[in-house]
């Protein structure tokens, strides 16, 4: 008997929605992609140990459903379509710390990031995982994480406070 | 100074409460002499916090309808199937967006999948003899490459761009592997299986594309091939290397 995981999928969406659109910046693709990976989820549902942090195995699902939608569609045009897309930004209504402008500020400066820079910022700083779990849903070594997140941060750093 | 060498990897997991006894207490103790330290190690709680605030900016609680009866209608599926203790049809499964993956064509293609998997099945949108074009997917080069080349990366052969997608081991053993090969003519998708050898099981052919582009339901078709088959999730990196490596064998 499979392991029954669709309460904590459906909890999850609007999280993955964000994680989603991290990686592909569009939302309608952002969508279908969390769609996909649900799917994926639900197939394998076996595959996860309980205990663990399901959040981080839906990360790591999702962001493998991104990569083999990139192999296929690969083409330039498509590529440049997703960039040019707009970010869509959330009400800011429940953080009464930062002004509006000021986090859009902040927006705009991790959409400035390259890929594997914002991917690595919003596991770790949007999604509270640790080091070692972020390094799990990349499938990248922890070194790797860290230098890229510090590079990150500091880029960030800079960027918010020449302004 | 320290003899310690605090890179900003080290102050940045200090910050982040990443750190082992031993080293944040040493960290700690030229945070507290070293104002440049101290500084930085703020400048990465700070950038913590701001992403953090942004992040939760774009938590949209709202989720749309469409995507939560979506994937309530997979889960439903998915809980009925292992009630009865089965796995669900790859065809029970549709996807819902307009203008992607509508229901009929998943059935079309699960069709299509079953005369594809018996004799390997060609659908072309030109007059061009099917029988031809699927030679050429089968050009000794690209047998060749098909055993070697990981998935992601492509090569310049003779008879057109050859990209390898993904790898997949189906339910019985055999490995499969998506692949683009892209000519002046035409675009082919297609999916290849080893047995004794590398054999086509299923392609799909696009008229070359002009500069402008156009997206393409192809990779549903394929997607939906492979799904079929049973393929499950594509194997990756070491998984793959190894299965490859294991062909030559």
């Amino acid at each position: 008997m499979a392991t029954a995981i669709g309460q904590e999928l459906v909890a999850l969406l609007p999280r993955l929605r964000r994680f989603a659109l991290v990686l592909c910046r569009s939302q309608p693709l952002a969508d279908d992609l969390v769609q996909g990976a649900c799917e994926r989820a639900l197939a394998k549902a076996d595959s996860w140990t309980p205990g663990t942090r399901f959040d981080a195995w839906m990360f790591r699902i999702l962001r493998n459903h991104w990569i083999d939608h990139l192999r296929r569609m690969r083409t330039e045009g498509m590529m440049e379509d997703v960039e040019s897309q707009t970010q869509l930004i959330g009400d800011p209504g429940e953080e009464p710390i930062m002004s509006k402008l000021a986090l859009a500020e902040v927006q705009r400066a991790i959409d400035s990031l390259p890929q594997e820079q914002r991917e690595v910022l919003a596991l770790v700083c949007g999604e509270d995982l640790t080091y070692r779990e972020a390094a799990e849903v990349l499938n990248v070594p922890v070194g790797t994480v860290m230098s890229r997140l510090a590079r990150a941060r500091k880029r960030l750093v800079e960027m918010t406070a020449a302004a | 100074m320290s003899e310690l060498h605090l890179t900003d990897e080290i102050l940045m997991a200090f910050a982040d409460g990443e750190l082992d006894e031993p080293v944040a207490a040493a960290v700690a103790r030229v945070m507290a002499l070293d104002p440049a330290v101290s500084r930085k190690i703020v400048e990465f709680q700070q950038s913590r916090r701001l992403t953090r605030s942004v992040f939760a900016s774009n938590l949209a609680p709202d989720v749309p309808t469409e995507l939560r009866a979506a994937v309530a209608a997979q889960i439903e599926v998915y809980e009925t199937a292992n009630k009865a203790g089965k796995r669900p049809e790859p065809a029970e499964i549709s996807r819902i967006w307009p203008g992607r993956l509508h229901p009929i064509r998943v059935a079309l293609a699960a069709s299509l999948a079953a005369v594809a998997v018996a004799s390997g099945y060609f659908i072309g949108r030109q007059s061009e003899p099917a029988a031809g074009r699927l030679a050429h997917l089968e050009d000794p080069f690209v047998l060749k490459e098909l055993s070697r080349l990981e998935a992601g990366r492509e090569v310049e052969l003779p008879v057109g761009r050859l990209r390898v997608i993904s790898t997949y081991r189906l339910p019985n053993e055999s490995l499969c592997r998506e692949f683009r090969l892209q000519s002046a003519s035409a675009t082919v998708g297609a999916v290849a299986c080893r047995t004794d050898g590398w054999k086509v099981t299923f392609a799909l052919a696009e008229p070359a594309k002009g500069p402008e582009y156009v997206p393409s339901s192809g990779s549903d078709l394929v997607d939906a091939y492979l799904s079929n088959l049973g393929a499950g999730t594509p194997l990756r990196d070491e998984a793959e290397a190894k299965a490859l490596s294991e062909l030559g064998r």
